[in-house]
């Protein structure tokens, strides 16, 4: 076979959990710089023709396909756009006198007609249009990748493995539900929002490699493995064998972990909850595979994605009530928290997004948003009364605690003039992410009903390092001793006002922290449902008293590497 | 051959959406269409065009059609345009 004889390419990026895939490359590379001019000869002048008319069909066809997928109002009128920009009859004119009369290949004349387009709309010089630019770069790019790829088949093939620069979440889950294998993006660290999807789905995924993109050029196979941030592109007979075998292992551990009975405390009999994190209805069945108690952070800004900023109740009634009626347990809904990391809902331009107008600070300003979600969330509740909480994200001084309380109460209110049910003691609960409220835990504990501790941003504030940024996301150290801190802090003062706390950052579904965690007293962990089989061995395999001791120590320490040698050392005992 | 200016009223301009709607709009009739702006004239059934045109809230343009169904064209063009492209005002 010709394949061996190439030399295998070993690719390092950063790993964000367990699992592995070996499958074949799938490259999603539609950010192309420049295409050179071909000249053709007057002969194949009608075959260029075709090969346009049809790239032009197959791309209109794939809208067509995101557009059953997507399938919602704002993202099909995104859609319908870019279906009308391709229909263009001036794209075809002036491609087709590009090919005729200079006589250059089809890709080109593409490239260069869609160019002259953007040319001028940088030239208008108004604001507004620039913006326009990057949607006709990426159409741009788009039907050229279609012409170049004409003969492979664009539909990615079940067990393929996604090389790509980046790429959305909502991307990622139609590729998910095509059934890819594997995810390796150049950018992105390691808990940007296509990587936790990615966990959360269980796809093995390696982020930040950089160049993986361009190694994949002429690959045909590849092996990611998530655990050590590595990929093989051609890998080695032997190496191909070495992973096969250690895939079957991992799969052995899984099935014995969800098998197990259903034991969630320490050996000497402190209970612990073990719950999970998702987003998209597409992860409920992870969540009972997993064996996961209940769901401890339901995200919901997917319901945001298209710009849909005025997500109606009904729709919003319909996503809550299909999860809860699914999962077992408990459900917590985190209000909408956008901004830093989801810009493209961001309805403004800010400097510092992840110190500007997010989370509850932006739900305050947008009131039609936030009470159409505290509507939709109270009638769900009224009927599964008990069961649902409250999680109100990026708190950082109390008066936003008492205005969004006032909201809650005022919209129950409203609910049962009109007649509906509700759940009169829902419970309200903050996530602790800012330090200013892991430092006066107790102030802010007395006036809630439960604490979550979102570690990733809690990390990041603490550390003032951005966790999507690929260079310095080094210095977002969730073991830090400095977080550790923050997190003791935060429990002590919910213990002193006698309120629950719980940890839904990805700290959570890693062993060194959740080890600290439950050491700390924190009893119920949150985390993606891919972890919790791991999470569950380790907490139930030690006593509680033997977690003490390690925090007691970890705390101590003055760097994250200590901390991790603490845990090593500790670990092997 | 008839002609008619217009002023862009929505606060978005003539940016993707409202460009759709009316080169949707416009492709539904035989005449051919093309707008005049700034001493440049484009295909008025190419968004692309349209687009390029970048005519913001408060843009004054000629409307030019040429075809058997010109009067009627022009008249639902209008009133697009005038009725904001339909779209609510964010």
């Amino acid at each position: 076979m010709q394949d061996i004889k190439v030399e295998e390419i070993i690719v390092q990026g950063l790993p964000t959990g367990r699992g592995m895939a070996i499958g074949e490359v799938f490259l999603l590379d539609i950010k192309q710089k420049t295409i050179a001019p071909k000249s053709i000869k007057a002969s194949s002048i009608n075959t260029h023709k075709k090969k346009f008319l049809e790239a032009k069909v197959r791309f209109l066809n794939d809208l067509d396909k995101m557009g059953r997928e997507l399938n919602d109002p704002g993202s099909a009128e995104i859609i319908d756009t870019q279906r009308q920009i391709i229909k263009d009859p001036e794209i075809e004119k002036s491609a087709f006198e590009i090919i005729e009369h200079k006589l250059l290949s089809v890709d080109f004349a593409v490239y260069q007609t869609l160019c002259q387009f953007i040319e001028r709309l940088k030239e208008s010089g108004s604001e507004l249009f620039r913006q326009r630019i990057v949607d006709l770069e990426d159409i741009r790019d788009r039907f050229i990748s279609i012409i170049q790829n004409n003969q492979s088949t664009r539909p990615v093939k079940k067990g393929s493995i996604i090389i790509t620069s980046e790429i959305s979440p909502t991307d990622l889950v139609s590729f998910y539900e095509n059934g890819i294998a594997g995810l390796v993006m150049d950018k992105g660290g390691v808990t940007s929002h296509a990587a936790i999807i990615a966990q959360s789905l269980g796809i093995p995924c390696v982020v930040s490699t950089k160049k993986a993109v361009k190694e994949a050029a002429n690959c045909k196979n590849v092996i990611v493995d998530g655990s050590t941030g590595q990929v093989f592109f051609n890998p080695a007979k032997e190496r191909i064998n070495e992973y096969r075998k250690k895939l079957s292992e991992l799969n052995k551990v899984i099935k014995k972990a969800s098998n197990d009975d259903d034991v969630f405390e320490t050996l000497d009999g402190f209970p612990f909850r073990l719950m999970a994190n998702i987003e998209f209805e597409a992860e409920l069945p992870k969540v009972k595979e997993f064996g996961a108690q209940g769901v401890g952070l339901l995200r919901t800004e997917s319901l945001l994605f298209g710009k849909r900023l005025k997500k109606s109740t009904e729709e919003q009634v319909a996503f809550y009530s299909n999860i809860i009626e699914t999962i077992e347990g408990p459900l917590t809904i985190r209000l909408f928290d956008v901004g830093g990391d989801k810009v493209s809902v961001h309805p403004i331009k800010e400097a510092n997004p992840f110190l500007g107008w997010r989370g509850i600070r932006m739900l305050l300003d947008e009131k039609e948003l936030l009470r159409n979600q505290l509507r939709a969330i109270l009638k769900v509740a009224g009927h599964f009364p008990g069961k649902i909480k409250f999680l109100v994200p990026m708190i950082s001084v109390l008066e936003e605690v008492h205005e969004i309380r006032e909201e809650i109460e005022s919209m129950q209110s409203q609910l049962l003039s009109e007649g509906e049910k509700i759940d009169e003691n829902i419970p309200l609960g903050l996530m602790v992410e800012v330090p200013s409220v892991a430092l006066s835990a107790f102030q802010f504990a007395k006036e809630v009903d439960f604490f979550s501790m979102g570690t990733n941003d809690l990390t990041q504030y603490t550390m003032a390092a951005d966790r999507g940024n690929e260079h310095i996301c080094e210095l977002f150290q969730h073991h830090h001793p400095s977080v550790l801190r923050m997190i003791k802090l935060t429990v002590e003062g919910a213990d002193k006002a006698d309120i629950e706390v719980c940890a839904c950052g990805e700290l959570a579904g890693e062993e060194i922290g959740a080890a600290c965690l439950l050491g700390l007293g924190v009893r119920e962990l949150s985390m993606t449902p891919h972890s919790i089989p791991k999470i569950k061995d380790l907490l139930s395999s030690r006593t509680k008293k033997d977690f003490e001791n390690f925090v007691s120590k970890a705390i101590e320490a003055s760097t994250s590497k200590e901390v991790e040698q603490i845990f090593n050392t500790w670990k092997n005992d | 051959m008839i002609k008619k200016k217009i002023t862009i009223l929505n606060s978005a301009g003539l940016h993707a959406r409202p460009s759709a709607a009316l080169v949707k709009l416009a492709s539904k009739f035989k005449a051919d269409f093309y707008i005049h702006s700034l001493g440049y004239r484009v295909n008025g059934k190419s968004i692309l065009g349209v687009m390029t045109l970048a005519a913001e809230q408060g843009a004054k343009l000629e409307l030019e059609l040429d075809g058997p169904d010109e009067k009627e064209a022009m008249k639902a063009i209008t009133n697009l345009v005038q009725g904001k492209f339909g779209a609510e005002d964010e």
